[in-house]
């Protein structure tokens, strides 16, 4: 796997090699950048590939800073995280959306989330350094603390004294391939309520508002925004 | 951390027959950035120029740093304060401000300083009025934290900078208290960018203290109720801020937490920074304090309670 990833292009691929290449066309789709003809097109095409070239093609106009046209084979969680060559840094940078209504801190274990469920953090990786969130984005000290604090309770975070916080679990992931499925059948829901005549705001206020009914009625007590409910605010 | 950086009690000001300030009682916990908010004429620069004691109270109290008395030298020890209109000599170099500013203090980081000015690619021989207004305002902030202060006070610091000046300035500010530990107490007019900088409000009207307490619960006591104009009197038992009414709807900012029922018909949401502010502000005479609240529905809780102001 140590391998060049530019002189090994006539190589023939295996089965897992397609499987791998598939789930990041979905991650692509989950995410937006590919429609769905294009993704069912690339898709069929990813499992009929024969060669390393065949694959790298299929990524083309998604590229992606700092991530490999065709995957190598997915990382041991944990294998070269600790002490690995990744160097001191953290594999993710935060950013803030003023405009969203949404408090500091929130966006920032929000981020942490959504990176984990995109698998841009692993289980071992490091957050980014509180001193280095406040120089970048000139925000509160204390606000980086309470989302760090705030992932710690969820457990998907953890400090090590004097190293900084790092990632302690997986977020209950749904397999790529899935959550590419349930993208699809929101799209079917929203072409419904488009013709039934709602605009983009009404169907994110009706969305939103059962949204709210869905975990409000599950008895709101403990778990207020747990798992992928998380991008809710807990607020009735 | 349980010491209080600036505690007044009873504190007042008087220029001739004006109150700059009127019996102010505040207790401001170290760890925080503190935002002094409140219209012109409030009395944030005063409260200010009492806590370095450049003023002295007309009545009343003003300690620093765990009861240093404002002004004594084991106050200013601590205390390093950048004024409104940023405080250099124009026709001095940086490199003068420099040299000047390390004589005038028996404590002064020159390397601290030094460096930061390095990194911030200021001109050590180029006249500080000929500087930038944002390399200006970094130059000040930087002697300001070359003292290694305890406290940093600072008067409309970004009032003049543009955008990435200001963000430059407050990321200076703010890894200090992450590196430090330093405290900060600053005044400005910016409301919108207080949200990720302040987490602890302090709204002045008129002189007097309006609203006081963690950002944090400020905005977990307070929510925007919407619903029918026509029920909008129905909450003239809940203690209601502001209200806005259009014919049919209205919106009640209310002291509420989001654990109390919402009738039927109405709706519920959480209050920003901003509009918190700026309702508070149309309002003169509501008031959130620390302690107990003033014969209003629902406790309010904030901190060590203290003395009720008004």
């Amino acid at each position: 796997m140590d391998r060049s990833m530019h002189s090994d292009q006539h190589l023939r691929v295996s089965d897992a090699e397609r499987e791998a290449v598939a789930g990041r066309l979905a991650e692509h789709f989950a995410v937006g950048r590919l429609d769905q003809a294009e993704f069912d097109d690339r898709v069929g095409r990813a499992m009929s590939a024969k060669t390393r070239g065949d694959l790298s093609e299929l990524f083309a106009g998604l590229s992606e800073a700092g991530a490999p046209a065709v995957p190598a084979l997915p990382r041991e969680s944990g294998g070269s995280a600790e002490g690995g060559p990744r160097g001191p840094g953290s594999p993710i940078e935060f950013r803030l959306d003023a405009a969203s209504g949404v408090p500091t801190y929130l966006q920032l274990v929000q981020q942490v989330e959504h990176a984990l469920r995109l698998g841009y953090l692993k289980s071992g990786d490091q957050l980014p350094k509180v001193r280095d969130v406040v120089a970048s984005l000139a925000i509160n000290p204390n606000t980086v603390l309470k989302a760090y604090r705030e992932l710690e309770i969820k457990g998907l975070a953890a400090g090590r004294p004097g190293q900084g916080t790092f990632v302690q679990a997986s977020l209950g992931q749904v397999a790529l391939p899935e959550l590419a499925g349930l993208h699809k059948s929101l799209l079917g829901w929203l072409t419904t309520a488009e013709a039934a005549g709602l605009d983009e705001d009404g169907i994110v206020a009706l969305f939103t508002s059962a949204l709210r009914d869905f975990y409000k009625g599950r008895g709101g007590t403990g778990d207020r925004r747990g798992g992928a409910g998380g991008e809710t605010e807990g607020v009735a | 951390m349980s010491m209080n950086v600036i505690e007044t009690s009873g504190l007042s000001k008087r220029y001739g027959s004006t109150w700059a300030l009127h019996e102010c009682a505040l207790a401001i916990p170290a760890g925080h950035v503190a935002a002094l908010v409140g219209p012109n004429g409030a009395g944030k620069t005063t409260l200010l120029n009492l806590a370095v004691g450049m003023l002295a109270p007309t009545t009343g109290t003003i300690e620093v740093l765990g009861g240093r008395p404002a002004g004594s030298p084991a106050a200013l020890d601590g205390i390093a304060f950048v004024a409104q209109d940023t405080p250099l000599y124009k026709n001095l170099s940086a490199a003068d401000m420099l040299h000047l500013t390390r004589n005038l203090n028996h404590r002064f980081d020159q390397a601290y300083a030094q460096a930061r000015l390095a990194e911030l690619g200021i001109p050590l021989k180029r006249k500080t009025g000929k500087l930038s207004g944002g390399q200006q305002a970094q130059l000040a902030l930087t002697l300001a934290l070359a003292r290694r202060p305890r406290l940093l006070l600072l008067d409309e610091p970004v009032a003049m900078l543009d955008p990435v000046a200001r963000h430059d300035f407050m990321a200076t500010v703010l890894t200090a208290m992450a590196d430090e530990g330093v405290s900060v107490v600053l005044s400005s007019h910016v409301l919108a960018e207080l949200e990720r900088v302040a987490d602890y409000l302090i709204l002045l009207s008129r002189g007097r203290v309006q609203v006081a307490g963690e950002v944090d619960d400020l905005l977990a006591s307070h929510l925007v109720l919407t619903g029918p104009a026509a029920e909008a009197g129905r909450y003239a038992e809940r203690p209601v801020v502001h209200v806005r009414r259009g014919e049919a709807q209205a919106h009640l900012l209310v002291r509420a937490s989001a654990d109390d029922p919402v009738p039927p018909g109405w709706e519920a949401h959480p209050v920003g920074l901003e509009e918190l502010v700026l309702a508070y502000l149309r309002e003169p005479h509501a008031a959130a304090l620390p302690g107990p609240a003033r014969g209003r529905a629902l406790p309010f809780e904030i901190g060590e309670p203290t003395e009720v102001t008004r």
